[in-house]
């Protein structure tokens, strides 16, 4: 008998018991072809989304993707899911389309317009800043982007005492970092002979950015000399508003997490381990100067977030809490653009989009319940989805 | 005659005081025990056995049973097996995690396959993968210790269904903690139950070994009797 049990065994997979067939409902049933494909959207070009493709899912190349988000840009859960899909897709939604359409349509011999993107967490404010990356990658501006303030204000890598500017402090590493997104992200448009530095930049006894200087030769040396680094992005910021002014760029200034500029309690201490103010950090000086409005022929989209800032006084996503009276003050008069949680139909053309992917099994009544556990937040969805 | 609900409760009551309770329960013996499925629920309404049940007391459901649709007694169990210290929140996170895993690792062999034949035969469900590693680490045979003529003999036993269950489960979970340091557990247990549902792995090996040992032993399989 027990040899009989034993060759039983052996000789292939035992059937499933009973109290473990439960997973009959579970089997992957074919899904109407028309349908699934409903959710994609055949225009790639960010240049001619409209309103009619709001909810539908475009595609970016590789190329562009390993261009603009190399160094950041994309959420790192986000960036996890595209691993696994296989490929590159953004929805496109409201709040990105309405900026789209404003950046199209602004003048812009007037003086910058200044967008600050506000929403609940995981409403879908980074990816929202992606689009409007990628837009402004198609229609050639230059892109000054920072994909997370939070990164510079709330751990750092290392921090130092500013020699140009007595009382400020450097974030060198983090700055030389930007710089080389910055240069790879714009390399297209480095290399045009029209953008030169304006004036002589002193930067110490032997070194010197003389005038007329190509600005990558500027953005090289920040890079080289680390030690200059945080100096180079103020003197960057100023030259880049100088030139778009002159017209020689069309400039696109993007920032996530911009509220943590204005957030006291940092992280980067000094050397008498006292909390240093983001006013008396350098760089905060170069994005201030850019989103102010004094300069012309570019466009300014911040995004504020909760996360930006210590986890206790995370107690609303509105602009005014989060910039205070000192950021809002900055930034008035300024467009707000709210981004909202998942309409019906984004919903359902998410939840196509991943059972196409085969990332969800299509089950009855699945959309149902996933609708209320999210409450129609596109990142709660996405976590409910993993373990779906 | 019609019995209003009010005096039905008060008889219960009567009779709760000849009814033994529960030792330790805050429900009296005579509760019934809540039925949370939706398609049990629905099956008992057309048949009309709900109305049966209508005026029953009936206990509170407890935190994991719900009408999810993702609802499932055997990862339930499989997530209270992991459960160290009644922490259920993060023993249920790890599980989630692994099934998420699990997905991952699957969709990328089915990406990485260029024929649509062989992409088909990948399979993506984790749950499903989750109840194959289970079934195919499940011993049918395991040893007892049995004093006879003052020598304990390792006897070859014939394994009941839950019994079978409870070790291949844990076994699988054993495998997940036995790992490096910066390896996640939930990682391990993704890859552990991939191996183990594809027949191959630590967990199938170890089942094997135990039949093997059973194997050496027939001689003593008499003892169980006599």
């Amino acid at each position: 008998m027990l040899k009989s049990l034993l060759t039983k065994l052996i000789s292939g997979k035992p059937p499933l018991p009973a109290a473990l067939c439960q997973t009959a409902h579970f089997s992957t049933q074919p899904q109407p072809q028309e349908r699934l494909q409903s959710f994609r959207s055949s225009e790639n070009n960010p240049l001619n989304h409209k309103d009619d493709h709001i909810g539908l899912f475009y595609t970016i190349t590789s190329d562009v993707k390993k261009q603009l988000f190399l160094y950041g840009g994309l959420p790192k859960t986000y960036q996890t899911q595209l691993n696994t899909f296989n490929e590159t897709c953004l929805m496109i939604r409201k709040p990105s389309v309405d900026i789209i359409n404003c950046l199209k349509q602004v003048d812009y011999s007037n003086p910058v317009v200044r967008y600050v993107v506000y929403g609940a967490k995981g409403n879908g404010k980074s990816l929202t800043l992606a689009h409007i990356i990628h837009y402004g990658y198609e229609a050639g501006f230059l892109i000054l982007h920072l994909p997370w303030v939070g990164n510079w204000m709330r751990r750092c890598r290392e921090s130092s005492i500013s020699e140009f500017k007595p009382g400020s402090i450097d974030i060198n590493l983090d700055a030389a970092a930007w710089l080389v997104h910055f240069k790879h992200q714009n390399s297209h448009l480095l290399a045009n002979s029209d953008l030169r530095t304006t004036q002589d930049h002193v930067w110490s006894k032997r070194e010197s950015t003389p005038k007329d200087a190509p600005l990558s030769e500027l953005v090289e040396h920040g890079i080289n000399r680390i030690k200059f680094a945080s100096q180079c992005i103020v003197i960057l910021a100023e030259e880049i508003k100088r030139l778009s002014t002159a017209g020689k760029c069309k400039t696109l200034v993007v920032v996530d997490g911009f509220n943590a500029f204005f957030y006291p309690h940092t992280r980067i201490l000094t050397e008498k381990k006292e909390v240093v103010h983001p006013k008396n950090v350098t760089v905060t000086e170069a994005f201030s100067n850019l989103t102010k409005f004094d300069w012309t022929n570019g466009a300014v989209v911040v995004a504020v977030d909760e996360i930006a800032i210590a986890e206790k006084d995370q107690i609303s996503h509105l602009p005014r809490y989060l910039l205070g009276r000192d950021g809002f003050d900055h930034m008035d008069p300024f467009v707000p653009v709210s981004v909202p949680t998942y309409t019906k139909v984004e919903f359902q053309s998410c939840m196509d989009y991943y059972r196409e992917r085969r990332w969800v099994l299509p089950l009855d009544g699945q959309d149902e319940e996933l609708q209320f556990l999210s409450a129609m937040n596109p990142y709660r969805l996405m976590i409910l989805c993993n373990s779906a | 005659m019609l019995i209003k609900p009010s005096n039905v409760v008060s008889k219960l009551q009567l009779i709760s005081i000849y009814f033994q309770q529960n030792s330790m329960s805050q429900y009296p013996i005579y509760y019934i025990k809540p039925i949370y499925s939706r398609d049990k629920q629905n099956k008992m309404l057309k048949t009309g056995e709900a109305q049966k049940l209508a005026h029953i007391p009936t206990r509170a459901a407890l935190n994991d049973q719900t009408s999810s649709v993702y609802h499932n007694d055997t990862i339930n169990l499989f997530i209270n097996y992991v459960m160290k210290d009644g922490k259920k929140s993060l023993a249920r996170e790890l599980i989630e995690k692994t099934l998420e895993k699990i997905k991952r690792v699957q969709l990328e062999k089915y990406h990485k396959m260029e024929n649509i034949k062989e992409k088909e035969k990948v399979e993506l469900n984790p749950r499903i993968i989750l109840y194959q590693a289970i079934v195919n680490s499940q011993p049918i045979l395991h040893l007892t210790p049995i004093k006879r003529g003052g020598v304990t003999y390792q006897v070859p036993v014939p394994i009941t269904d839950r019994r079978a269950q409870f070790t291949s489960m844990k076994w699988l979970i054993e495998a997940g903690k036995d790992k490096d340091r910066n390896i996640r557990f939930h990682d391990q247990l993704a890859y552990e139950l991939i191996d183990a549902a594809n027949n191959r792995g630590k967990v199938v090996k170890k089942k094997q070994d135990l039949h093997k040992q059973c194997e050496a032993n027939r001689a003593y399989a008499h003892y169980r009797w006599s």
